[in-house]
């Protein structure tokens, strides 16, 4: 009996234990009113810790991190309503999708006095007319990267992502409406096209490009082409460009002359934040021309703010895969929600894949 | 407890008692929930991913419009996707059974008893990290300049480095891999309590010992069989993840659609459509073998 | 023993190494990246204790690990009991019979392993939104209590099946009143049973993602959604790193354990000859 009970409470001490172990406090703390905390939502990787420490170390507030990897999460979650998160870095078009929801709140601009270093072409964007909800953060492109000592020639198009010479060293995005717009751009379209037509035509370009696709992965694309699997790897610019510089002269990045995806996160306060005015001194701090740099610097994902290029490492400013040349930026584009599309998109994208 | 009538209605009160915490528990937090998400199920997608409002709930029944999804998910491609990933819990749980008897045989009956133990935890500790360290673990070993590649490359076993990774083979070790501690422990605890002594008996009346294992040991054990089946063939169905990451991504299961349908796709009636047909299969098939074992004395314990 | 079951016995244990060293592999793997002089793991590039000494200074895995070890603890402890009590129960459906109970609870009971895992958190996000209770640490607790239940009474069953129910009968008709009788002679019994099934659940518990993903709430980030947010940088040693770590840990705990309850005086756990 005695052996039995030793056994009962080591078993209920060990499972008790963790409950000893000290937290860095996010629990308690951020759940009450308190003005004095801010919990943030936002992609992984995409802001540097240091901007967080200013921030307290400025303001007072404590500040909460969570982090998720696509905007669905983020969609799921505020359409709860049981999610409570004062700030949010969604998409794009997901930006406009929340706005039509009212899963956010109106941003006044007066508690943002730093708009004004953001340069124009950021603002007023289609999704967001006026900046009402949403203050832009960092944006990028969805090229390609490659490796420079396997593929000798300098690449400026999609023409080799579809190239059969180059069959089981290729990489895409495990991403349905990147692939289409790859698919797309490369046969002249544009990447937001409705006609089901059209989308019938890039889902037969995709089906044949299947068999010389390696493997599909959304990622950890970066390190696939780094260990050399593959020598064309489909990307988002940031984690391409963070490789190139890191392994110099062996990989390079393509924003194809065709155009691609551009995309733009905008910082957002879902309707039922507790803090609010946080939030908006938060965005405020974030586009200080400094800190604005360091998290540039930080994420390789380039900036929306002007006042901050003199601060940002020349390295990345003057990297064409960060900020590329204007004309390669003309043909580029900012995906949209599909609407009634997206069901066939995901309909072709099965026969894709189930081939 | 002397009263013949006391008695009667105490037992069914003690298993009432003894299954409310789980009903309790369960009811609430999972078929309350799923019972939302069933309703969803016959509803439609609206243009931007959410629900479509019915205006007149009584045509909509009428029309059978409330069934669309489900009609879907029965067509062609998505019935091929459903039974490729049934094949593959198959593969994998046979696979799993296989390699798991021998080892918890050993543990349970052959393993000196100040082992068992120790065994049975180092069975399960390497998943007490992270699946997705696991398996990019595994990614390292089975890549062309990988752990595997380089041992037989430099063991002079193959010239050429093999294609282990992106294809089914890697996709199989990833999902056996990944299922063996939900295999072995049941298997474990079923072991255990065999009375060696019927196997001594056995082999006194003269059976060999494969007629021993086959006609005495595995029949004992089938209920551990049992449980450790539907721990890995269950939940493999609609696993999605090592596939892809294993895989390559470039095939399509039944975890994958669904996934889809939660995510970009965001159309939630047919995803959820989609799972309570997954279910309902699934549950089927659990049914029947009940069914047929309860007259065959095998399924116990379940 | 007979040579010849000698000889089986040595091809099983070789067997069992094997399917160990298979277990490890990753694992090794894992270990062996934790000291690699590189940010990525994907090459090796010499020896360094740099991502430990990183670990210590890391303020910000604290808390997902302990996140992890409380969810996996909490949820652990609860579903072991609910589901033993819930595999006891359906084992004595036999003796009042019962079909549809029987069915439905074993219905009950299989669910949360059939629906896909994306479902089951897309579920029970709309219904901590339906009934207004706010994400936090417990409304994981709360989803992992599901699934984990499952498991415990799965495998607590399949221990169950055949109990020689004259045992029990002894004991009562020796004068012990039921608790007694549970207490001293069923759970002895059925207690190799509920530790492997406990031992899955904390399994299942410390590396779910998907569905706490979707109800974790402000701070609740655990383990598993810590190391995929960490992707994006590549899973870096550090990542590495802490498994190690806490796989020592546990590891050391268990040995301890281990070396608290051995046997005394003959008597073994679980009562086997």
């Amino acid at each position: 009996m005695k052996f039995f009970a030793i056994r009962s409470a080591l078993a209920i001490g060990l499972l008790i234990a963790p409950l000893a172990c000290k937290r860095e406090d996010g629990g308690a703390a951020t759940r009450s009113n308190n003005p004095k905390t801010l919990s943030i939502y936002i992609w992984s990787e995409y802001l540097p810790q240091g901007v967080i420490d200013k921030f307290t170390a400025k303001t007072g507030i404590k500040v909460t991190v969570d982090t998720y990897e696509n905007n669905e999460v983020l969609l799921s979650k505020l359409q709860s309503g049981v999610a409570r998160y004062d700030l949010c870095v969604p998409s794009d078009y997901m930006v406009k999708t929340l706005i039509n929801q009212k899963l956010i709140q109106a941003v006044d601009p007066a508690k943002v006095p730093n708009l004004k270093n953001i340069e124009a072409r950021f603002l007023n964007r289609p999704f967001d007319p006026g900046n009402k909800y949403s203050v832009p953060y960092l944006w990028g492109t969805t090229g390609y990267g490659y490796n420079t000592q396997q593929i000798k020639e300098k690449l400026d198009s999609w023409a080799p992502m579809f190239d059969p010479k180059y069959s089981g060293k290729i990489l895409m995005l495990n991403d349905a409406p990147e692939c289409f717009a790859a698919a797309l751009k490369s046969m002249g379209k544009s990447l937001n096209e409705k006609d089901s037509a059209v989308l019938r035509q890039a889902a037969d370009k995709l089906k044949a490009q299947k068999k010389l696709v390696k493997t599909y992965n959304s990622e950890d694309y970066d390190n696939i082409l780094a260990s050399g699997d593959v020598w064309l790897a489909h990307a988002y610019n940031g984690q391409i460009a963070k490789l190139a510089r890191r392994e110099k002269g062996k990989f390079a990045y393509v924003l194809p002359k065709e155009g691609a995806t551009v995309s733009m996160d905008g910082m957002c306060i879902p309707a039922k934040a507790r803090n609010a005015t946080a939030a908006m001194e938060f965005m405020n701090f974030v586009h200080e021309p400094e800190i604005a740099a360091e998290i540039v610097n930080g994420t390789n994902y380039a900036g929306t703010n002007e006042a901050a290029k003199k601060y940002i490492n020349p390295e990345i400013l003057n990297d064409p895969a960060v900020y590329p040349p204007p004309e390669l930026l003309k043909n580029c584009e900012f995906m949209e929600d599909r609407g009634e599309m997206t069901q066939l998109i995901d309909r072709l994208w099965t026969e894709i894949k189930a081939q | 407890m002397n009263n013949p009538t006391a008695r009667r209605w105490a037992e069914p009160l003690r298993v009432f008692g003894l299954v409310l915490p789980a009903w309790a528990a369960l009811g609430v937090f999972f078929v309350a929930p799923l019972a939302i998400m069933l309703v969803i199920s016959f509803a439609q997608r609206d243009a931007y991913g959410g629900i479509r409002p019915i205006e007149d709930l009584r045509a909509y029944l009428r029309s059978w419009q409330w069934l669309a999804n489900y009609r879907q998910s029965f067509e062609g491609m998505y019935l091929t996707i459903l039974w490729r990933s049934v094949w593959m819990a198959v593969a994998t749980t046979a696979i799993c059974i296989l390699i798991s008897y021998p080892v918890a045989y050993y543990i349970a009956l052959l393993a000196r008893p100040r082992w068992k133990n120790l065994l049975l935890v180092l069975a399960v500790v390497p998943f007490w990290t992270s699946f997705l360290i696991r398996t990019y673990a595994w990614m390292l070993i089975l890549r062309t300049q990988g752990l595997a590649n380089t041992v037989l490359l430099s063991s002079g076993l193959i010239h050429q480095p093999l294609d282990l990774l992106y294809n089914d083979f890697a996709v199989m070790i990833g999902l056996v891999y990944g299922e063996l501690p939900f295999m072995i422990l049941p298997l474990y605890a079923s072991l255990e309590k065999l009375d060696r002594t019927l196997l001594e008996a056995a082999a006194d009346l003269g059976a060999a010992r494969a007629a021993t294992f086959w006609r005495v040991t595995v029949p004992l054990t089938m209920p551990g069989i049992v449980a450790g089946v539907v721990l890995v063939f269950i939940p493999s169905i609609g696993q999605f993840i090592v596939s892809d990451l294993l895989g390559g991504a470039k095939t399509v299961l039944v975890g994958n659609l669904i996934n889809d349908q939660f995510s970009w796709a965001r159309n939630r009636p047919f995803g959820s459509a989609l799972a309570f047909e997954v279910t309902a299969v699934v549950l089927a098939t659990v049914a029947w073998y009940a069914i047929y074992a309860r007259k065959r004395g095998g399924m116990e314990g379940l | 023993m007979s040579a010849r079951s000698a000889w089986g016995g040595r091809l099983l244990a070789a067997h069992a190494w094997a399917v160990y060293l298979f277990l490890y592999a990753p694992i090794a793997i894992l270990i062996v990246f934790s000291f690699n002089n590189e940010k990525q793991t994907a090459v090796w590039k010499g020896f360094t204790t740099q991502w430990y000494s990183a670990l210590l200074d890391d303020r910000f895995i604290r808390t997902p690990v302990a996140n992890s070890l409380i969810v996996a603890g909490a949820s652990t402890a609860v579903a072991t009991i609910v589901g033993t009590l819930a595999a006891l129960g359906l084992a004595r459906y036999k003796l009042i019979p019962r079909p549809l109970g029987q069915g439905a609870t074993r219905g009950l009971l299989m669910l949360p392993l059939v629906i896909p895992e994306i479902v089951v958190g897309a579920a029970l996000l709309t219904f901590f939104g339906v009934i207004d209770w706010e994400l936090s640490l417990w409304t994981v607790i709360i989803a992992h209590v599901g699934f984990s239940t499952s498991y415990v009474a799965v495998v607590v069953g399949a221990r169950l099946a055949g109990f020689d129910r004259t045992l029990e009968e002894a004991a009562a008709d020796l004068g012990a009143g039921p608790l007694a009788t549970f207490v001293r002679v069923k759970l002895p019994l059925i207690l190799p049973g509920i530790v492997a099934g406990a031992l899955l659940a904390f399994t299942v518990s410390i590396d779910d993602y998907v569905i706490t993903s979707f109800v974790a709430g402000t701070g609740a980030t655990t383990l598993p959604l810590y190391i995929y947010s960490k992707l994006k940088t590549g899973v870096t040693p550090e990542v590495n790193a802490v498994s190690t770590a806490l796989l020592l840990f546990t590891v050391v705990l268990i040995l301890i354990a281990q070396w608290l309850l051995r046997p005394r005086s003959g008597a073994t756990p679980g009562g086997e000859k």
